[in-house]
C-alpha cells in the first residue's frame, strides 16, 4: 500500500509541473491583460504600463515562471491581481463550495443511482428498465444551465408559496453570517480551521445552529439536484450494466442453484461485486465535479472554484488562474488515488497483485 | 535628473485654530482628529508645478484653512468642479485610517455614510449596518446587503422569488415581464451614455470627410434600436447624452437617408461604392451597446446597401481597447458612460487635446473649441460653446453617434423610495420595506474593493456611496450637484480657479472620529500625489484622478520605447 502511494504520488508531480506549465503558458498567451480587462475604455497606455510594471509583469516571461516556480514550491501561490488577497485564502474561501456542492449532487447521484441502476439491472428489459435508461439518456442530454433555470422556475417562484418552494440560489440566506465555529469554541483562526469553517453544512453543526444547517441545505438541494443528473445518468447506466455482467458469472448461478431467495442473491452477492467499476466512476466524476461545476456555481449563485476560475481568466487574473487549476488538478490526483486504495481494499484480486 | 518633491510648503492654520505643533520643512504635519482640540493644518501648494512637465494635473494647491474649511486652487479654471468633487472616487476617509491601512483600506473602508460595513463575505454577500450617528436623515432601514449574479434571468428569479428585494439591469427581454407583474416595479434608468461608429481620421479613406458623413447618413438609427436595445434607449443624435448639461435640445444630427450617403460617396469619387475595410468590435456586452456581434451585422448590412462594404472584425475585449488607445483601428464600434455629469467628460476625453488616439490625431478647430468651452464659466456661453462643438462635430465627423442605452432596475412593489439613478448609484438609505428591517440587492457582480479611490466598476462605486461621502453629491435618483459633507455648494473666485468648501460640524465616521478638513486634504493627497506614501490603493491606478483632475504629482516615468 505504502508502495502503491509513493509511486503514485511521485508519478503525479511530472503532471502537476506539466498542468502549470501549460496554464501559465496559455494564460499569458492570451490576448489583453488584467490592467486591459478591469479598466476596459478607461484604460491607457501609461496606466497599464505603470500596472503592469507593480505586479512584475513586465518582466521577461522565463522570469515571471522562474519566479512563480519558486514561489510554489514555498507554497505561496502568488495574490490575486484583482482582490489584493493571496491566492491560497481564496482557495481556503471557494474550493469548500465547490466540494460541498460536488459532494452532495455526487451523494444524490449515488443514492438515486445505484438502486435505480440495481432495479433496472434487476428487472432486465421491462418498462421499468426502458423508464431507467430513457430517464438516464434525459438526464445526460439536459444542458445543466437550463436544468437549472428550469428549477429555479418551478421551486423558487411557481411552488414559492407551498411546502415544496425552494430558494433559487446555493447561498446561505441573504443577512447571515454564521460564526465560524473556531470563534465559537474560542480557537484561534488558521488556514484549516477557516478552510473547514467554509463548508456551510459542516460549520453549522460545529455550531450547534440547526436553523442555519437547515438553512444551508435547503439552499444546497436546488444546486444539487441539477448537478447530480449526469453522474446519476452515469452511475445508473454503470450499476446496470454491471450488475447485469456479475449476475452471469458462475457464482451467481451457483447461489441460486443453492435455493437462496433473489433478493439475497442479488443484494448480498452480486451488488458488491457490481459496484467495483462505480467506484472507479465515483471517483472521476467527483473529480470532473469539481473542476466543471461552473455552469451551476453561475446559475445557483455559487463563488466556488468553477465559477472564480472562469472570472479570473476573463480578468486575467494570472495568479488565480494558475493557482486554481493547479488545486484542481492536486485535488484530482488525490480523488484517483483515495478511489485506487478504496479499490484494493473492495476487491482482493487487486490487494494481492 | 532625480525628481525631488517640490514646491512644498506648509501653511499654519492662521486666525481660528492655534498651532502647537512646530512646522516641519520636510513633511506634514499629522492631525489629531479635531474635535476643538489641537489642530495643525495640512496644505500642499504645488503651483509651481502647473504647466510643468510631467505635471499634466489641474490641482494646484490644497488647503486645509481651517478644521471646518478646504481650499482647491486649480492651474486653470474649472467650472466642472462641483460635478468632479460629488464623484465617487473622492469619498472622505479618516486620515488615520488610511495611514493605518497604509493607503489601502480595500476591505475595511470607513466613512461618514448612512450606511456603515458591517461584513464583507467575499465571494457572497456585502452586509451594511445604519450608521446610527449620521448627520442626516437616519436610513429607515436597518440592513442592506448586497449580492451579486451575471446573469439576468437568476437576479430576476431571486427577485420574483422573494429572495431579494431589488435587482440592477433587468434583461431587455425581461422589462415586459417585470412591467406586467403587479408585484414588482419597473423603472427605467435615464442613459447616460452613448454607443458611436468612430473613424481614424488618419487612415484612408477614412480620412475624406464626406465618406463619413456618408456612413453617418447610411445607418438607420431607429432600426437598431428597436431590434438591439432594451426599452428606455434612445437614438443618439449628438455626442452628448440628455441628462449631461449642454445637451443641445435639437442638435443637428445624421438622420437616415441613403439617397444622401450615395450623394456623397459620389462627391467624395467613390460612385460604384467604396470598400472601408474593417469594422472593429469587440463581443463585450456594455450599457450602451448590450449585442454587439448583432448590431455589427447589421451596420455592416446598413451599409452595404448603400455600397459601402466593411468586413466584421470581432477582436478579443483587451486587444481591442489596446488597439483603440494605440489608434490602431479604423472603422470601429465602441462607447462611453458618464463618470460624471459634465460635458467635458464625454468630450475631453475623445476629442479634447491629448485625449484618446482612437480617432486619430483629431481637428483643431475642435480642439480649440472644447479647450474654451471647458475653461468658460458662465452656463449660457459654455451651453453655445458646446452647441458650436456639436455643429464642428457633425461637420468633421469623427464618430457617428448612434444610440444612448437604457437600463433598468426592477424592485419589489412595496419598496418605497425605489428609484434608479441615472449614475446607477442608487440610493438605499432612501428605501425602506414596511415590516422588514433588511433590504437585499442584486447587482451585476461583486466590488474587487471598497476603497473607491482606487475603483471604476459601477458595481463597487455603488457600494462606497453608501458608506463614503463627499464633499457634495448626486441629488437622489438624478445628477444634480447638492451639498453633502459641505454645509453648502462651494464659494469660487471670480475666476473659478479657486473653490472653497465649509464643512458641516459635528459629522463622525463610523469610528467615532471626527471629520475636519485635514481627512479632506489626506483624502485627495492620497490620490494626487504618486510618490505619497498612501498612494497605494488596489492595484495603484487611482483611474478616476486623471479624468477628474489630470493627471498626478510626481507620475512614474514613462518607460522609454
Amino acid at each position: 500500500m505504502t508502495r502503491l502511494v509513493g509511486r503514485r504520488l511521485l508519478s503525479s508531480i511530472p503532471v502537476l509541473f506539466g498542468i502549470l506549465l501549460a496554464t501559465f503558458a496559455i494564460a499569458r498567451l492570451l490576448p489583453g491583460d488584467a490592467c486591459e480587462a478591469a479598466l476596459q475604455e478607461r484604460a491607457d497606455p501609461q496606466t497599464c504600463e505603470d500596472f503592469n510594471r507593480r505586479n512584475g509583469f513586465d518582466q521577461p516571461i522565463l522570469t515571471q515562471f522562474g519566479d512563480y516556480l519558486g514561489d510554489v514550491f514555498t507554497g505561496d501561490l502568488g495574490d490575486s491581481v484583482r482582490f489584493r488577497r493571496p491566492v491560497m485564502d481564496l482557495l481556503v474561501e471557494r474550493l469548500p463550495v465547490t466540494l460541498q456542492l460536488s459532494a452532495a449532487a455526487l451523494l444524490l447521484a449515488v443514492v438515486v443511482g445505484v438502486p435505480l441502476g440495481v432495479i433496472a439491472g434487476y428487472r432486465q428489459n421491462s418498462k421499468t428498465d426502458v423508464a431507467t435508461i430513457v430517464g438516464a439518456n434525459v438526464g445526460v442530454s439536459i444542458p445543466v444551465f437550463v436544468l437549472g433555470l428550469v428549477l429555479q422556475y418551478l421551486f423558487a417562484k411557481e411552488l414559492a408559496d407551498t411546502p415544496f418552494g425552494l430558494p433559487p440560489s446555493g447561498q446561505l440566506t441573504a443577512g447571515t453570517i454564521p460564526e465560524p465555529f473556531y470563534d465559537a469554541w474560542g480557537l484561534e483562526k488558521n488556514t484549516v480551521f477557516d478552510f473547514v469553517a467554509n463548508f456551510d453544512l459542516l460549520n453549522a453543526v460545529l455550531i450547534w445552529r440547526w436553523d442555519v444547517f437547515v438553512d444551508a441545505a435547503q439552499h444546497l438541494v436546488l444546486p444539487a439536484l441539477a448537478l447530480s443528473t449526469i453522474p446519476m445518468a452515469v452511475i445508473t447506466r454503470m450499476t446496470r450494466s454491471s450488475l447485469l455482467d456479475v449476475l452471469g458469472l458462475d457464482y451467481v448461478r451457483t447461489a441460486r442453484a443453492k435455493g437462496l431467495r433473489e433478493r439475497v442473491v442479488v443484494v448480498r452477492h452480486a451488488l458488491r461485486n457490481s459496484l467495483l467499476p462505480v467506484v472507479t466512476v465515483l471517483g472521476l466524476s467527483l473529480g470532473t465535479l469539481i473542476g466543471g461545476a461552473i455552469l451551476t456555481e453561475t446559475i445557483f449563485n455559487l463563488t466556488g472554484v468553477g465559477k472564480t476560475l472562469f472570472d479570473a481568466i476573463q480578468g486575467r487574473d494570472y495568479f488565480v488562474v494558475q493557482g486554481f487549476t493547479l488545486m484542481v488538478a492536486v485535488v484530482f490526483v488525490i480523488i484517483n488515488l483515495l478511489t485506487d486504495i478504496l479499490y484494493t481494499f473492495l476487491d482482493p484480486k487487486v490487494r494481492v497483485s | 535628473m532625480t525628481r525631488l518633491r517640490s514646491g512644498l510648503v506648509m501653511f499654519v492654520a492662521l486666525g481660528l485654530v492655534a498651532a502647537s505643533c512646530a512646522d516641519d520643512d520636510e513633511g506634514e504635519d499629522s492631525d489629531d482628529g479635531g474635535g476643538g482640540g489641537d489642530f495643525t493644518a495640512l496644505a500642499y501648494d504645488e503651483s509651481d508645478q502647473c504647466g510643468q512637465d510631467p505635471y499634466t494635473g489641474n490641482l494646484a494647491q490644497l488647503e486645509a484653512v481651517d478644521e471646518l474649511t478646504v481650499r482647491f486652487t486649480l492651474c486653470n479654471p474649472d467650472v466642472a468642479l462641483p460635478a468632479k468633487v460629488a464623484f465617487s472616487s473622492v469619498g472622505i476617509h479618516p486620515a488615520e485610517h488610511l495611514e493605518e491601512t497604509g493607503g489601502s483600506p480595500i476591505d475595511n473602508p470607513i466613512g461618514t455614510g448612512p450606511y456603515r460595513l458591517e461584513a464583507w463575505e467575499q465571494g457572497s454577500q456585502i452586509v451594511l449596518a445604519r450608521n446610527e450617528e449620521y448627520w442626516g436623515d437616519p436610513a429607515p432601514t436597518a440592513t442592506v446587503v448586497f449580492r451579486w449574479s451575471e446573469e439576468s434571468a437568476q437576479r430576476l428569479i431571486e427577485l420574483q422569488s422573494g429572495a431579494v428585494d431589488g435587482i440592477d439591469n433587468v434583461g431587455p427581454e425581461d422589462f415586459a415581464t417585470v412591467a406586467g407583474d403587479d408585484s414588482l416595479q419597473l423603472i427605467e434608468r435615464e442613459p447616460l451614455n452613448v454607443f458611436y461608429l468612430g473613424f481614424n481620421v488618419d487612415t484612408a479613406p477614412l480620412d475624406d470627410e464626406l465618406v463619413r458623413q456618408a456612413v453617418g447618413y447610411a445607418i438607420d438609427k431607429d432600426r437598431l434600436i428597436e431590434n438591439f436595445y432594451p426599452e428606455g434607449s434612445q437614438v443618439a443624435d449628438q455626442f452628448l447624452p440628455p441628462g449631461i448639461p449642454a445637451y443641445e435640445d435639437g442638435a443637428d444630427a445624421y438622420t437616415y437617408d441613403q439617397d444622401r450617403a450615395r450623394e456623397l460617396l459620389a462627391e467624395a469619387g467613390h460612385p460604384d461604392g467604396i470598400d472601408l475595410g474593417p469594422l472593429s468590435y469587440r463581443n463585450e456586452p456594455r450599457p450602451y451597446l448590450p449585442q454587439p456581434a448583432q448590431v455589427a451585422s447589421d451596420i455592416r448590412d446598413q451599409l452595404s446597401q448603400v455600397g459601402i462594404t466593411v468586413s466584421l472584425d470581432e477582436q478579443e475585449s483587451g486587444a481591442f481597447i489596446d488597439n483603440a488607445n494605440a489608434g490602431d483601428l479604423g472603422l470601429h464600434m465602441l462607447g462611453w458612460n458618464a463618470d460624471f455629469p459634465d460635458p467635458t467628460n464625454f468630450w475631453d476625453f475623445h476629442f479634447g487635446e491629448g485625449g484618446t488616439l482612437q480617432f486619430g490625431t483629431g481637428f483643431d478647430d475642435l480642439h480649440e473649441v472644447l479647450t474654451e468651452a471647458a475653461g468658460t464659466v458662465d452656463e449660457a456661453e459654455r451651453a453655445a460653446l458646446y452647441a458650436e462643438a456639436n455643429d464642428v462635430f457633425m461637420q468633421r465627423a469623427p464618430a457617428i453617434p448612434i444610440a444612448y442605452g437604457g437600463s433598468a432596475v426592477a424592485f419589489k412593489a412595496e419598496v418605497d423610495g425605489a428609484h434608479a439613478s441615472p449614475l446607477a448609484n442608487e440610493a438605499f438609505a432612501a428605501m425602506s420595506l414596511e415590516g422588514q428591517d433588511q433590504l437585499v440587492w442584486m447587482q451585476n457582480g461583486e466590488p474587487s474593493g471598497l476603497y473607491c479611490a482606487d475603483e471604476t466598476d459601477g458595481e463597487a462605486l455603488r457600494v462606497c456611496e453608501q458608506i463614503n461621502e463627499s464633499l457634495l453629491a448626486y441629488e437622489v435618483g438624478g445628477t444634480e450637484v447638492i451639498p453633502s459633507l459641505a454645509a453648502d455648494m462651494p464659494e469660487a473666485n471670480d475666476e473659478f480657479t479657486e473653490w472653497t468648501f465649509e464643512l458641516r460640524d459635528g459629522v463622525t465616521f463610523h469610528d467615532g472620529s471626527a471629520l475636519d478638513a485635514n481627512d479632506v486634504v489626506q483624502s485627495y493627497r492620497a490620490q494626487w500625489d504618486a510618490e505619497d506614501p498612501l498612494h497605494v490603493g488596489r492595484d495603484g491606478t487611482f483611474t478616476y484622478w486623471g479624468a477628474l483632475f489630470g493627471g498626478f504629482l510626481n507620475p512614474p516615468p514613462e518607460a522609454e520605447a
